[in-house]
């Protein structure tokens, strides 16, 4: 069943150290619901937060969150799935509307990174990836992302530099939306030269600490008054999510099959714009070659050679800068790249446009792909 | 300080940490690391604890600076994706003097190290990393 968005609130990724986790959902919330006139018909609250226990001090956050921004006695329901959870927020949205348990949910994504020192923050980070061996070092947020980037580069035979054209482009994209966290232009050979966090992942190749929210409403067909865009269809999967149990860790295999089954049930062609997972420079392309839309390892060169830009050809990828430079706050990043997409449709994203955008596709997934979503958003 | 992991929690997985056990199954014959109560690639449980080989080759490495909170003396971590031939595992590499000594294909060994102590007089505890085997140095 498709369903629609009517409405969606943004705020700057950064870090808001003048503002708590329920402060900037109550931000993006009345944004929201501002645009749909009244609170009244919004049936439930879908929270996405992955880290409000740890960051916040705060279990049920949806059901305290309710009671914050004015909305007492609504059902209400925290949804983690790690990086993912803001479009596992969006899937269940979708659910709740197709089995007619509520016709308006209002699903708000927040995320506070920055209330402890960022070596905290690494270690809460570390929990992304699977926790019966990882947990027993101290490796951070970005040693599997690193050991696939060598991998990715000795298998293809693909240098460094040739893949820091992907985080140029974020930057450059990122410029132009004013709720990216990082709005400003790099050349890509500035990537290599930035501090190394893992090598070969350097600070510019993997997505800032920041804090962030995002919030959209979802509406059924019958109450619908004016909306943005639709979301046609959302699909998932689970996978190894493991960089030594897969055969083949140059494929993410959970998004492999998320998106074979979305193809099944929607029609993927003539896609205008997607907002994809780029937490770190490697995911984006291996990402573009797991759905096909780059061979194996040559997506760095088509990105280098302007390819997936406002200047080539479609789909554009990325407009609001992605992970990397409009930065991820984890489990918002998914409500921030449906809300992006829903003003992309409707013309109305301030950032770059994509001419005639009519349809999106969003891919979010946890670690290397543990879980992964895709939604196609449709103009209505 | 590794991540303020619980004693029972090491005791648990005391086999497969200082023993270096895997599973394979009796289906497909795929081994896996560390064990799980299923098959990850095709769903069977009928599996078996098998001991893996303690040497194999480096796939994949990483030098991390950005290392976790209570770590920060150890840094910077070496961390690998090793080829034990039946299967691949990831493991913390120690004993790493020089890091351009680490390249793809070299040959490394499982030894037992430390990774966390409660503390001056508490627990210490254990598990297997891996180092650049003997020859190569």
């Amino acid at each position: 069943m498709v369903v629609y968005i009517e409405g969606v609130g943004l705020t700057k990724v950064g870090r808001h150290y003048g503002l708590s986790i329920k402060d900037l959902a109550a931000q993006v919330a009345f944004n929201a619901i501002e645009q749909v006139g009244e609170p009244e018909g919004i049936d439930y609250l879908i929270f996405s937060s992955a880290l409000a226990p740890l960051q916040d001090n705060q279990l049920d956050i949806a059901g305290y969150v309710s009671s914050y921004i004015g909305l007492r006695g609504i059902r209400a329901l925290n949804v983690e799935a790690g990086e993912a959870s803001g479009l596992a927020a969006i899937s269940i949205a979708k659910s709740l509307l197709e089995s007619h348990q509520a016709d308006k949910v209002l699903v708000i994504g927040a995320e506070k990174l920055t209330e402890y020192v960022s070596s905290k923050a690494y270690k809460q980070l570390q929990m992304l990836y699977d926790s019966d061996l990882r947990s027993f070092y101290n490796i951070g947020f970005a040693a599997d992302a690193a050991l696939l980037m060598r991998l990715y580069m000795n298998t293809y035979d693909v240098d460094r530099e040739t893949l820091s054209y992907w985080p140029a482009l974020m930057h450059s994209n990122a410029k132009e939306n004013p709720y990216a966290m990082l709005r400003f232009a790099i050349k890509p050979d500035r990537v290599s030269k930035s501090q190394i966090l893992a090598d070969p992942i350097t600070l510019l190749d993997a997505y800032p600490i920041g804090d962030g929210a995002a919030a959209v409403i979802v509406s059924s067909k019958d109450v619908v008054k004016a909306p943005l865009a639709k979301v046609t269809a959302i699909e998932s999967s689970t996978g190894l999510g493991e960089i030594e149990l897969l055969d083949d860790p140059l494929i993410f295999d959970s998004l492999l099959n998320a998106y074979r089954k979305l193809s099944s049930i929607a029609d993927v062609s003539q896609i205008d714009f997607m907002e994809i997972h780029d937490s770190f420079t490697i995911v984006a392309p291996i990402i573009l070659e797991s759905i096909g839309l780059a061979e194996r390892g040559k997506a760095p060169e088509l990105i280098a050679e302007g390819h997936f830009s406002s200047n080539g050809d479609k789909p554009l990828i990325n407009p609001s800068g992605g992970l990397k430079a409009r930065g991820h706050p984890i489990g918002a990043t998914g409500v921030y790249q449906v809300a992006e997409s829903a003003l992309q449709i409707s013309g109305e994203f301030p950032g770059i446009k994509v001419d005639n955008a009519r349809r999106g596709l969003v891919i979010s997934l946890n670690g290397l792909g543990s879980n992964s979503y895709v939604a196609l958003l449709e103009g209505v | 300080m590794a991540m303020d992991l619980s004693i029972s929690r090491f005791w648990r997985k005391k086999v497969s940490l200082y023993r270096l056990y895997g599973s394979r199954c009796k289906a497909c014959g795929k081994v896996h690391y560390p064990p799980k109560k299923a098959c990850p690639y095709c769903g069977s449980r009928d599996l078996e604890l098998i001991e893996l080989p303690k040497k194999g080759k480096l796939l994949s490495y990483t030098t991390i600076y950005a290392v976790p909170e209570g770590a920060r003396l150890k840094s910077p971590i070496y961390f690998g994706l090793i080829d034990l031939g039946v299967t691949k595992v990831v493991a913390e590499l120690t004993d790493v003097v020089d890091k351009n000594s680490l390249k793809e294909g070299i040959e490394v060994e499982a030894v037992l190290r430390k990774t966390q102590e409660d503390r001056d007089s508490g627990l210490i505890y254990y598990l297997l990393k891996f180092r650049p085997a003997m020859v190569h140095r």
